[in-house]
C-alpha cells in the first residue's frame, strides 16, 4: 500500500535566531506600553507608523533581503522568530507587515532595479506601507476570474476596474494589483500581470468597508483611468499568475497561522491562577499540547522552506489546523474562564476579551486560502483529484 | 548518545520490510483469539530490533532512544501485536542499570504513587494494573523508585484480561516475589512512564499514518453513483481533513522523540501524548464514516488500527492526564511565562 506523503521532519531553529529572539523580546518589553489584556487586543493587528520606524530602526524589516536594500541577509529563520515575537506580544505591527512579508519580497524578486533602488530601502526604514491588490468583487478564492483590467498607453498601462477587501489602502504607499494585461476574462491565468501602483496617483477612490467588528481596515480600492508607468511593471507581462500563486503558497503556514490570538490563552491562565482545578488543567493543558505542535508543524515547514523545498501541502495543512485552533481557542477559553475564574472581578475584562477573539476568528479561515480551497489542495495531495 | 542517520535507516528498513511482511492480518487475528505469534516473535528476535535502544556491552543493538520510537512508529504502521514497546524500553532501562536483559519479550511494570511497587532485598511487593502483554511474556520488568528489577512470569500471580486491542491488559501481583536480577536505576518511575507514553505516541503516529493510507486508497476503489467516492468534493475534505489530525501527532510524536534523544525536557512528551490521545477519536471517527459499512466489519483490517489508537490513547497515560500535568505546569509559571515555555518546549521559571 502506498502512504500518502506528508512529512513533518523535526527542525529547531539555529543557535543564533534564538539568541535574536531574546534581543526582539526585550526590544519589545522596553517599547511595547504596559497595557491591560483587553487594550492588547485592539492593539493587535493594528499600525502604528511610530512603532514601524522602530522597528526599521532596530533592522527588524526586510532582514532576510540584500544589504544594497538595506537588508541584513540574514535568513528566512530570524525573520520567523521576529514574527512569532510580534504576535505573541501584541506588537502594534500592522503598517508594515504586508511590505516585509509579501510586497517586498515579491520587488526583490520580480522588480526592476529601478524599482528595488527606489522602494526596498523604505520599506526597510519602515516608511514605506503596502496593500495587496487581489480580490475583486466577483473574485474571491477564483483568483483567475479578475476583470479589472490595464490597458498599453504610451509609456505604462491604464487602470479601470475596483478591487475589495484591500486592507488597508487607506493607509498605504503602494498596492501590488493583479491586472488583465491582455486576452478575456475567458483566458483565465493567461494575461495577468502585476503592478506596483502608487495609491496617490490621479484616478484612484478609496471608500472604507467597515467589518463587523466596527472597525475600518478593509476597503473597496476604485480605479478610473489611473495611469501606471511601465517601470512599476513586476517582471514580464503575463507573468501575474505564477507571481500570485507562488505568493500564497509562501507562508501559508507561518507564524501568524498559529499565534493571532494566542493572548486568549495567556489571559486564561492569568485568570484561572496558579492554582486553578482538575478541569481548568486539562483544558489548559490540552490547549497548550495543540498550539504547541501546531508551532512544530510551522518550524518544520519553516525549516524546509529554508532548505529550498516547497511543502505546498504541508504548509495548507497547518493552516488548515492553525486556523480552526485560533477559532477554536475563545470559546474554549470563554467557557472555562467563566467557571473557573480564580477571581470574580476579573471576569468581565476577560470574557470582553474572549468576545473580540470570537468576533474577529471568522476570518482567520476565509483570509488567506479558505478552509474549502485548502483542503481541495491538500486532498490533490493525497491523491484524491 | 546520537544515533547517526545511517543507523536510524537500517533500524526502520528492516523494520518496515519485516513487520510490514510478516504481521499479517491473520496473526493479528489469531493472536485476538489466544494465539501467540511465536514465529512472528522469533523472527523480530533475530533482528535484534526490540533491543534497538540497549548499550551493546548489555548484548544490545547499541542505537538509542530515538531508534527505537522510529522502530515503533512502523511497528504501529502494521498493528505489530507484539510487546515491542515494553520489551525495548525495559530492556533499555535494565542495560542502562548494568542489567543483561533476558532474551524473549518483556512487559513493563511502573510504580504508580497511588499503588507503589516495591523492591527490596531482590523481592517485588505491590500490584500493578493493566500491565499490556504480561500473560504472554517470560518476564516483567519492574521500574519502582530507585530500582529496577527483572521478574520471571512464574514467581508473581497474573490476573488475566483481554484488552480491546485483542491483546492482554493484566493485573498482576507481585507478593514478595524473587526477582532474578535487580540493581539502583536512575530512571524513575515517573520517567520510565514518561518514556512509555512517548513510545505509545509513536506508535500511535504509525497506526494513524495506516488509517490514512487505507482511507484514501479505499476512497479511490469504492464506486458508488457510478464513479469512485474520492471524487466526491465531501469525501475530498474529509480525508483532507483527516490527514491534518494525522499530520499533529505524526509532528509532536517525531520531536519529542527527537528531543528524549538529544536529553531534552520531558514538557515535549506531555505534549506529544495528550496531542496524540485528543486527536485520536478525531481521527477514528473521521475514517471509519469515511468507509460506511464496510470498515466497520471485523473482516476489513480498518479497525485493528482504530481499536489500537482507542486504546492506546489510554495507555500510559491519557490526554487527561499529561494534559493535567501540562496544564498544572503552565499554571504554576504564570501568564507571562506561557510564550517562554512553548518556544522552549519547557515550562519557563
Amino acid at each position: 500500500m502506498t502512504m500518502p506523503k506528508l512529512d513533518f521532519p523535526p527542525f529547531r531553529l539555529p543557535p543564533d535566531a534564538e539568541e535574536l529572539r531574546t534581543e526582539v523580546r526585550a526590544f519589545l518589553k522596553e517599547i511595547l506600553p504596559n497595557l491591560s489584556a483587553g487594550e492588547r487586543f485592539k492593539s493587535w493587528n493594528s499600525r502604528s507608523p511610530e512603532f514601524s520606524k522602530a522597528m526599521g530602526d532596530k533592522g527588524w524589516i526586510g532582514i532576510t533581503w540584500p544589504k544594497k536594500y538595506g537588508g541584513a541577509e540574514k535568513s528566512f529563520l530570524h525573520r520567523y522568530v521576529i514574527t512569532e515575537e510580534l504576535l505573541a506580544n501584541g506588537a502594534p505591527a500592522g503598517s508594515h507587515w504586508v511590505a516585509d512579508r509579501q510586497s517586498g519580497p515579491n520587488i526583490l524578486r520580480y522588480g526592476s532595479e529601478e524599482m528595488k533602488d527606489t522602494i526596498l530601502p523604505r520599506i526597510v526604514k519602515g516608511e514605506c506601507f503596502f496593500a495587496i491588490g487581489m480580490s475583486e468583487p466577483d473574485s474571491g478564492s477564483d483568483l483567475a476570474s479578475v476583470r479589472t483590467r490595464a490597458d498599453k498607453v504610451e509609456g505604462g498601462w491604464r487602470v479601470n476596474g475596483t478591487k475589495i477587501w484591500t486592507s488597508g489602502a487607506h493607509r498605504s504607499h503602494y498596492a501590488i494589483t493583479l491586472l488583465r494585461t491582455s486576452g478575456q476574462r475567458e483566458d483565465r491565468h493567461r494575461g495577468l500581470s502585476q503592478l506596483v501602483i502608487d495609491l496617490k496617483s490621479p484616478g484612484i477612490t478609496i471608500r472604507p468597508i467597515i467589518n463587523l467588528n466596527g472597525k475600518h481596515d478593509w476597503n473597496e480600492v476604485v480605479f478610473r483611468d489611473c495611469f501606471v508607468p511601465d517601470s512599476m511593471m513586476l517582471g514580464e507581462e503575463g507573468d501575474g499568475w505564477l507571481q500570485v500563486t507562488g505568493e500564497l503558497a509562501y507562508e501559508r503556514s507561518g507564524p501568524e497561522r498559529i499565534l493571532t490570538n494566542i493572548h486568549v490563552l495567556k489571559e486564561l491562565i492569568r485568570i484561572v491562577g496558579r492554582q486553578p482545578g482538575h478541569q481548568a488543567q486539562v483544558t489548559i493543558g490540552k490547549l497548550a499540547a495543540r498550539v504547541w505542535s501546531l508551532r512544530q508543524m510551522s518550524l518544520s515547514v519553516a525549516g524546509m522552506l529554508q532548505a529550498g523545498k516547497s511543502p505546498a501541502v504541508e504548509s495548507s495543512v497547518t493552516k488548515d489546523l492553525g486556523t480552526h485552533f485560533q477559532q477554536d481557542l475563545p470559546e474554549i477559553a470563554r467557557v472555562l474562564g467563566e467557571s473557573e475564574a480564580a477571581d470574580e472581578n476579573d471576569i468581565q475584562e476577560f470574557l470582553d476579551v474572549c468576545q473580540m477573539a470570537t468576533l474577529a476568528a471568522p476570518a482567520y479561515s476565509i483570509q488567506g486560502g479558505t478552509t474549502q480551497v485548502l483542503r481541495g489542495i491538500i486532498a490533490r495531495g493525497l491523491g484524491l483529484r | 548518545m546520537a544515533s547517526d542517520n545511517e543507523t536510524r535507516d537500517m533500524f526502520v528498513e528492516t523494520a518496515s520490510r519485516l513487520f510490514s511482511e510478516q504481521a499479517t492480518r491473520e496473526i493479528i487475528n489469531a493472536f485476538e483469539k489466544g494465539t501467540w505469534p511465536a514465529d512472528l516473535w522469533k523472527q523480530v528476535e533475530e533482528t535484534g530490533l526490540p533491543w534497538a535502544a540497549v548499550p551493546e556491552n548489555v548484548g544490545g543493538a547499541g542505537g538509542n532512544v530515538g531508534d527505537l520510537m522510529a522502530v515503533l512508529r512502523e511497528a504501529g504502521r502494521n498493528a505489530v501485536p507484539l510487546p515491542l514497546a515494553e520489551t525495548g524500553l525495559g530492556a533499555m532501562i535494565a542495560g542502562e542499570a548494568g542489567l543483561t536483559p533476558p532474551s524473549g519479550p518483556l512487559a513493563l511494570a511502573i510504580s504508580e504513587s497511588g499503588a507503589p511497587l516495591r523492591i527490596e532485598g531482590g523481592k517485588v511487593s505491590g500490584k500493578a494494573k493493566r500491565v499490556a502483554f504480561a500473560s504472554v511474556c517470560d518476564n516483567i520488568v519492574v521500574v519502582a523508585s530507585g530500582q529496577v528489577a527483572i521478574v520471571p512470569k512464574s514467581a508473581v500471580k497474573i490476573d488475566v484480561k483481554q484488552g480491546q486491542t485483542g491483546e492482554p491488559y493484566d493485573d498482576v501481583s507481585f507478593d514478595a516475589a524473587a526477582a532474578s536480577a535487580s540493581a539502583p536505576s536512575k530512571v524513575s518511575p515517573e520517567r520510565a512512564l514518561e518514556l512509555a507514553a512517548l513510545a505509545r505516541t509513536n506508535q500511535m503516529t504509525g497506526a494513524a499514518d495506516r488509517i490514512l493510507a487505507i482511507t484514501t486508497q479505499y476512497s479511490k476503489e469504492r464506486v458508488q453513483f457510478g464513479r469512485s467516492i474520492s471524487t466526491f468534493q465531501a469525501i475530498q475534505h474529509m480525508l483532507a481533513e483527516l490527514s491534518t489530525y494525522v499530520a499533529a501527532v505524526a509532528a509532536a510524536a517525531r520531536v519529542a522523540a527527537r528531543d528524549a534523544e538529544e536529553g531534552g525536557d520531558s514538557f515535549s512528551i506531555w505534549a506529544a501524548k495528550t496531542q496524540a490521545s485528543d486527536a485520536a477519536n478525531k481521527i477514528c471517527a473521521i475514517a471509519h464514516q469515511s468507509m460506511g459499512a464496510m470498515g466497520f466489519t471485523y473482516e476489513h483490517i480498518l479497525h485493528h488500527y482504530t481499536r489500537r489508537l482507542w486504546v492506546w490513547r489510554r495507555d500510559y497515560g491519557s490526554e487527561s492526564y499529561w494534559g493535567a500535568k501540562l496544564g498544572r505546569a503552565m499554571c504554576e509559571a504564570g501568564p507571562d511565562a506561557m510564550w517562554p515555555s512553548l518556544t522552549a518546549s519547557k515550562v519557563a521559571t
